[in-house]
């Protein structure tokens, strides 16, 4: 189903006098829109997210050294001193553009001389996590504004003044699940995540928990998935040319999950449905939030990715380096639980895609979780193939990047 | 501050610090406080309205909030000129002292009706998971026991209709639509905890 931009904009009208209704009836008090059952959670009341550093780890104490790796790969520190790091695409003369959220800042990090910098581009935005980079303009999505900084790798000690697109995208202004996410797809399209405002609530399908796609403009809206409680990174496969996302599971429901999701969009099915708030997982009910038949019409999970693992930045391998077998695999870093009393996650897995269209999924990236003593060094956020085909893994925790490299079995 | 002390705020600067803000001279410690409390009353614990407690903050906090200032993301007016080229490893300094400085209660009245109220509400909501049982705080989550109840309401409100961009925006969806008689109520509640 595709909604074109003014359906979009009805159901904003709808939404706001049928949510007033919906109000009245809830309980007062409560937070009006997470239908949250607190009483009938068993998990421990006491989790909490975890806090993510406004200031950098000094290199010499990054955990390197727990990193492990499958035998004929190694990591090496790429660049570090930039705190709170996650989202990264390249420029067209090799400039690593940096995302964060907290922080609030855009960083550039290049090689100058044989020596490696880091600038702080931009600051002072709200989590601008969503970077793009196409034709030599660098697009920032932050959560409430949209620029596009045109030729930018040539500016990059003033990179003045952007091009505003905030109005021609028309995000929602919820600030919950709404740091963004996007890219440019195979089709010239820039695909945007716009998150469920909410642990777990109903969500008008025609604004919040959605990917879209607009022209790089901002012109052209339309919905390609619908559903998707809060994806933080995609890719497109690269043979089908089909989307795969990672979603993010409702917390309060349970040690054991509803799971986070790896999903694919199947060809020609754009606008189709992944199941927020009713089903989640692979047909997971939900215990909140119920009607008949929750899971019918749903979309279900190429593979499921663990229990609160929150799964974020997903690419596909293309590059020279690594071995055969890894050539159109997917890397998925997974940044770590909070809401499970034994920690989960804080890795970079792979999934494997089968003939049947799911995915099978591997440890690749370990050691940053020390499962005896339920602590984490680092939370891996996103991943990204360089030219010369190795791969760089940021770190929220310590505000670095990782170099993982194949260097053959010995 | 006692020599231990000293100590110890040295060993909290050399992990946490690396970034070089390229800013000028770090100013004495003693010469910014000062400027602080100003504001924030003798020791960081303030009779002021509008004007937050910042002492017995979990350090956390304390460095989160000013480095977010300082950065914009959270603009605060009043503050601009005392955060003009404040470094992290100051920032750090700073939050070392006022979180080790014992809160001095808010002297506003709480209405006991307001507060019943609140602990009901507080429940519900889970407000203790991230501000902890006695509502102390804990890292990034901020003391609400003896803070300012003006200041308290205040802040919820901003949270809710998106007016203080922060760390997190897990308070925002906290109190997502909830009346202001509500986060009244909260705020009367946690601060009398
Ligand atoms: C001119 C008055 C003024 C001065 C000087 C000042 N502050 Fe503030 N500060 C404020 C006000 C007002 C707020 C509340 C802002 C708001 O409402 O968002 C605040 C907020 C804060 C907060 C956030 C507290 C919270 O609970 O959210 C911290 C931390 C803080 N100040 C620390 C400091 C430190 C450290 C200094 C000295 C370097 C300082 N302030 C100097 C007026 C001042
Ligand atoms: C999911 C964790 C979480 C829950 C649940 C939560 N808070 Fe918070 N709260 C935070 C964080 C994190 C901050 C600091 C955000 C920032 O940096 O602006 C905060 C800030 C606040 C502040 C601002 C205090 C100050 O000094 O600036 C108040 C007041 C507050 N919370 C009250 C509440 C109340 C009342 C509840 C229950 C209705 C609640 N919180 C539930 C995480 C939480």
């Amino acid at each position: 189903m595709r909604f074109t931009r003014k359906a979009a904009l009805g159901g904003v009208f709808l939404w706001a006098f049928a949510a007033g209704a919906a109000y009245a009836q809830q309980p007062s008090g409560m937070s009006q829109i997470d239908r949250t059952n607190q009483a009938a959670s068993k998990q421990d009341p006491g989790l909490r997210p975890h806090a993510t550093p406004p200031v950098a780890t000094p290199a010499e104490k990054l955990p390197l050294d727990k990193i492990k790796l499958p035998a004929g790969f190694k990591a090496e520190l790429w660049s570090s001193g930039h705190p709170g790091a996650r989202s990264m695409v390249r420029g067209d003369k090799g400039t690593i553009f940096m995302g964060s959220r907290t922080i609030g800042r855009v960083y550039a990090i290049v090689e100058k001389d044989g020596k490696r910098e880091t600038k702080t581009l931009l600051q002072g935005l709200t989590q601008p996590n969503g970077l793009a980079f196409r034709d030599g303009a660098l697009y920032v999505f932050a959560i409430n504004r949209v620029f596009r900084y045109d030729n930018i790798e040539s500016k990059l000690d003033n990179p003045g003044d952007p091009v505003e697109l905030t109005q021609a995208f028309n995000l929602p202004p919820e600030v919950h699940h709404n740091w963004k996410y996007v890219d440019f797809g195979p089709d010239g399209k820039l695909y945007v995540q716009v998150g469920a405002n909410c642990n777990v609530c109903e969500v008008n399908p025609g604004i919040h928990a959605q990917i879209r796609r607009y022209n790089a403009d901002g012109t052209g809206m339309e919905i390609v998935a619908r559903g998707v409680r809060n994806t933080v990174g995609f890719d497109w496969h690269p043979a089908t040319g089909e989307l795969w996302f990672t979603d993010n599971g409702r917390d309060w429901a349970g040690e054991e999950g509803p799971e986070d999701e790896l999903n694919r969009l199947p060809k020609g099915m754009e606008g189709a449905n992944f199941g927020f708030p009713y089903c989640h997982a692979n047909g997971v009910v939900d215990p909140d939030i119920r009607k008949p038949d929750a899971c019918a019409g749903v979309v279900l999970p190429a593979a499921l990715t663990g229990p609160h693992s929150a799964g974020l930045g997903i690419k596909f391998y293309t590059g020279k380096m690594f071995p055969a077998e890894y050539q159109n695999i997917a890397f998925v870093a997974r940044r770590g639980s909070w809401n499970r009393a034994q920690k989960f996650g804080y890795d970079v897995v792979i999934a494997r895609p089968q003939a049947d269209g799911s995915a099978k999924i591997e440890p690749f990236m370990t050691g940053l979780l020390d499962e005896k003593a339920n602590a984490f060094f680092g939370r891996p956020t996103y991943v990204l193939q360089m030219s010369d085909g190795a791969m760089l893994v940021s770190d929220e925790q310590n505000g670095a990047t990782y170099r993982i490299s194949y260097t053959g079995a010995k | 501050m006692s020599v231990v002390k000293r100590a110890s705020v040295a060993a909290l600067l050399a992990p946490l610090l690396v970034f070089a803000t390229g800013y000028a001279e770090s100013r004495p410690l003693e010469e910014r406080a000062a400027e602080c409390v100003a504001c924030h009353g003798p020791g960081g614990s303030s009779s002021t309205p509008g004007v937050p407690s910042i002492s017995g903050q979990p350090q956390f906090f304390i460095i989160n909030q000013l480095i977010l200032m300082r950065e914009g993301v959270r603009p605060v007016a009043a503050m601009a000129d005392v955060l003009k080229g404040l470094k992290d490893e100051e920032a750090v300094a700073l939050a070392e002292r006022f979180s080790s400085t014992p809160i001095v209660r808010s002297d506003e009245t709480a209405d006991p009706a307001l507060v019943k109220r609140g602990a009901e509400l507080a429940v519900k909501m889970r407000c203790a998971s991230c501000h902890m049982p006695g509502y102390e705080g804990s890292e990034q989550m901020p003391r609400l026991s003896g803070q300012r109840i003006d200041y308290m309401i205040d802040a919820l409100k901003a949270y809710r209709d998106d007016k203080r961009p922060g760390a997190d925006t897990a308070m925002t969806a906290v109190v997502y639509g909830a009346s202001d008689a509500d986060l009244a109520a909260l705020a009367h509640y946690t601060a009398t905890k």
